[in-house]
């Protein structure tokens, strides 16, 4: 068995003391464990924001890459490898605002990715601007008289686009965190958990004790996961209560599945066959 | 006489223009002539404008030329344009209702006896059957191209084709033509190619596995060439849904362990910057095809153009060492593939292959058959290569030569730990002022050998005191504009560069020598070759012969364009 522990790095850890992001990766922890999956045998992906920071402070393969582009560099390492297991980072500036199309592709593809989407509604390695998920009126240093139009939703989006795993947690619900993060490595396809956090620096109105008095245990629940129709209902679910848990899940073949060359095995495994090759260049 | 004919074929978009020279490409190709077609066309799918000019020659070619010999037109349009570039013994059909002639242009009805033969859509066959005819090409020759042609159409539809070429051929049986030629039976050693073909299978023979792009005109076609290379070869070609997403997976793919490409033109390379300053960064292998066409922003979308040489020489912030590729001919477009992902899993670092449209879609015959190379050297290690024990593995361990041992993730117990922001040795985010220096030097390091790695120019005449200097697709119209002005007895040679960046300072100054008239000639306003030749060696060229219309350059624009700087006066 692979202990939690083993994901520890002594790689300083820059997030600010008190930070959800803290909670999140201590839920990446212990759910990689309970998969038993090693670090040698996890990729990280991210891009840029405090949750593009996460695989400098797991132990683990990763790509640190752009701001918005994690997605697209997990795409193609799992199409040359589809073997790997790949969990992006991503915040709600970084996947939801500059990564917004590749989101919505990844969708499309079914690639099959965990997306973990830190999301706290605002930004932070920025210093507090509004984020796409920033709820109408939240005022901010650069949206001085408040937001001026509607968050994205990410959920209701994901279900629309027909996303086969959607789901969201919050960092400060580990048990809950731990079990759909878990859910989602072992999902084939594109799986996203759009994770609520407090940012103790920028979001003074979603704090820990506003989520707290809304959080609905979907766990505890009869909700069936395979309602698409009741999962819509819970991904609107905002003011009064907000569902966490898997609000819905339906296994399709994934993008790298329906890839009649990738059945033979990955492609980085395909050595060169100057044979081959030679009989396509002589064959024209 | 040596058979040298140009031939126009004009129309508007979706008249089958491009059909009628793929045929009579087909028919020289039986008989062991040289071909060089080029396309020019309008970025429209119906309607405007289109040609297709077939050169066809006795022997090898370079470039389209300008005098047209024969041409073919389809609409009142095409003669139009193109009736001042006639020969002066040049013959024009024309397609009209009735036949009739009056000086060189003859009216047939090549519309009317398409229609006759089964319909109008059959008018490019007729065509084709006319134009071949003119040329003085046995019925056998028109009869077997058209074969080869419908091989895998309906039989019905075959059969009306054949009568249709055949009523075209006999239509034009009485017009002379002073360009019509005895045609030779022969075969030449090379293949039928076009330039978007040659980088694909130059790819393919690189062992590319992963191609990712967006579509945009000309790149398209290769990642086309490629796709359809995937029905049978194991290889994964993917539409992604921007530049900016093609770049970044073909980094991931090439971070998880294949050799990946990505093709586009200038404006979805102007998207792709910020992925190559990433590759940069973190030193992960890419090769990257930039397809140009005029700009900037949309610009010309379906025209030629070489203005992006400074731009991806400088492409990305900050610094970081990348090399440059614009190969002159087919042959050396797949080779240059070749080349550049050898080189970039060698140095770790992005390479650029700058093309054109009209290089990519030119058609002409290689010289020979691409060979495969005996063998792909990934320069990857695993754990048992490694020299320390694999916990102790660093991505970015500095090196005298700065390249660090390249592993790949999940391949081993060796973490590989990458990222876009300046790292420690360990991949880990620094910002330590030692460690940035430490690395800037090290990524820079590299420069030295990879400058080494340049190939020196091709010279034609070097010893001349003239000398015409040109990179890319340029070099064939000026190394035809070079012999033709030493036929006419003038002192003149030329260099012509496809390695470009690191810039080979050394090659080029040994090339040079001791010329004293140095003209660049390129395909864009401002001689960008030039100013990157006064940078980089403090020589200053003389001038320059330009060309930035969107079209080919032809050996007669530089022929035109050196007459002009000498004012006349040849020394």
């Amino acid at each position: 068995m692979v202990d939690k522990q083993a994901f520890d790095c002594d790689f300083e850890n820059k997030w600010c003391p008190g930070c959800g992001n803290f909670m999140i990766l201590a839920a990446m922890k212990t759910a990689l464990a309970g998969l038993d999956l090693a670090p040698e045998n996890v990729l990280l992906v991210s891009g840029i924001g405090q949750a593009g920071k996460t695989p400098h402070f797991l132990k683990c393969n990763f790509f640190h890459g752009l701001h918005g582009r994690a997605l697209p560099v997990a795409t193609g390492a799992k199409i040359a490898n589809h073997e790997l297991t790949i969990i992006v980072n991503s915040g709600d500036g970084d996947c939801y605002g500059e990564g917004g199309n590749h989101f919505l592709s990844a969708i499309r593809r079914n690639i099959d990715i965990t997306l973990l989407v830190h999301d706290n509604k605002v930004y932070g390695l920025t210093k507090g601007q509004s984020s796409p998920t920033s709820d109408r009126g939240f005022v901010t240093k650069m949206q001085r008289r408040g937001v001026l139009y509607e968050a994205f939703n990410p959920l209701a989006v994901a279900l629309a686009m027909n996303a086969g795993f959607v789901a969201r947690g919050y960092s400060g619900s580990k048990d809950n965190l731990v079990r759909t993060i878990q859910a989602a490595i072992r999902h084939k396809g594109f799986s996203l958990v759009d994770i609520l956090h407090p940012c103790v620096s920028f979001n003074r109105i979603n704090t820990h004790a506003w989520y707290k008095q809304r959080l609905v245990d979907l766990y505890d629940s009869d909700h069936d996961p395979a309602d698409k129709q009741q999962a819509m209902v819970l991904a609107e679910q905002w003011e009064e209560q907000i569902p966490i848990g898997i609000l819905y899940r339906n296994e399709t073949t994934s993008f790298t599945d329906r890839i009649d060359h990738l059945k033979d095995g990955p492609l980085v495994n395909r050595a060169y066959d100057r044979q081959t090759v030679q009989t396509l260049l002589s064959g024209l | 006489m040596s058979i040298d004919t140009n031939i126009l074929i004009g129309g508007a978009a979706g008249q089958g223009i491009q059909t009628v020279g793929d045929l009579l490409v087909g028919a020289c190709r039986k008989t062991g002539l040289f071909v060089f077609a080029v396309n020019n066309y309008e970025s429209r799918i119906r309607g405007g404008h289109s040609n297709v000019q077939i050169r066809v020659a006795g022997r090898p070619l370079k470039a389209p030329c300008r005098p047209i010999n024969l041409m073919l037109a389809m609409t009142e349009e095409t003669v139009g344009r193109h009736r001042q570039r006639m020969a002066p013994d040049g013959l024009i059909i024309v397609d009209d209702e009735k036949s009739m002639s009056e000086g060189n242009i003859y009216r047939i009805p090549i519309t009317k006896t398409a229609e006759a033969a089964g319909g109008k859509i059959m008018a490019n066959t007729v065509a084709a059957g006319a134009c071949l005819a003119l040329l003085g090409a046995p019925f056998e020759l028109l009869t077997e191209a058209l074969s080869i042609q419908f091989e895998k159409a309906d039989p019905a539809i075959k059969e009306k084709n054949m009568v249709a070429a055949e009523k075209g051929y006999r239509a034009v049986k009485d017009i002379a033509f002073a360009g019509a030629f005895k045609w030779p039976i022969g075969k030449s050693a090379g293949r039928l190619m076009s330039g978007a073909r040659s980088l694909a299978l130059g790819a393919v023979a690189a062992n590319v596995r992963v191609g990712a792009f967006y579509p945009m005109s000309p790149a398209t076609g290769i990642m086309q060439q490629l796709s359809e290379i995937s029905d049978t070869y194991p290889l994964v070609v993917e539409q992604a849904e921007d530049e900016i997403a093609a770049v970044n997976m073909a980094i991931g793919a090439s971070f998880a362990g294949v050799r990946a490409l990505t093709a586009t033109s200038g404006g979805g390379f102007c998207l792709m910057t910020e992925g190559l300053g990433l590759a940069g960064i973190t030193e992960t292998p890419l090769v990257i095809i930039d397809s140009q066409r005029p700009g900037p922003a949309t610009g010309l979308p379906t025209r030629t153009a070489q203005g992006d040489l400074l731009f991806v020489i400088n492409a990305s912030q900050d610094e970081f060492p990348r090399f440059v590729f614009a190969p002159r001919t087919l042959d050396e477009g797949y080779e240059i593939m070749l080349r550049a992902f050898d080189l970039a899993d060698l140095y770790q670092v992005p390479v650029i292959i700058l093309t054109d449209h009209y290089f990519n879609d030119l058609t002409t015959l290689t010289e020979g058959e691409f060979q495969a190379p005996e063998k792909v050297d990934r320069h990857i290690a695993f754990d048992k290569d490694l020299a320390s024990p694999a916990d102790a593995y660093l991505r970015y361990a500095l090196t005298e030569s700065g390249i660090s041992t390249r592993t790949l993730p999940c391949a081993g117990k060796a973490l590989v730990a990458v990222s876009g922001n300046e790292h420690a040795p360990d991949g880990h985010i620094s910002e330590d002022k030692t460690n940035r220096v430490n690395m800037v030097d090290k990524r820079l390091g590299k420069l030295t050998a990879m400058t080494a790695e340049m190939q020196p120019p091709d010279t034609r005449y070097p010893e001349s005191k003239t000398l015409l200097i040109t990179w890319g697709s340029s070099a064939g119209a000026v190394e035809e504009a070079v012999e033709r002005l030493q036929d006419d007895g003038l002192d003149i040679g030329c260099l012509t560069m496809a390695d470009l960046w690191p810039f080979p300072q050394q090659h080029f100054a040994d090339a040079v020598g001791s010329a004293n008239t140095i003209l660049t000639v390129e395909s864009n306003a401002t001689a960008q070759l030039g100013l990157l030749i006064r940078q980089q060696t403090g020589l200053s060229p003389t001038g320059a012969i330009l060309k930035y219309d969107g079209r080919p350059l032809t050996a007669e624009d530089v022929i035109d364009g050196y007459h002009a700087f000498t004012g006349g006066d040849n020394g």
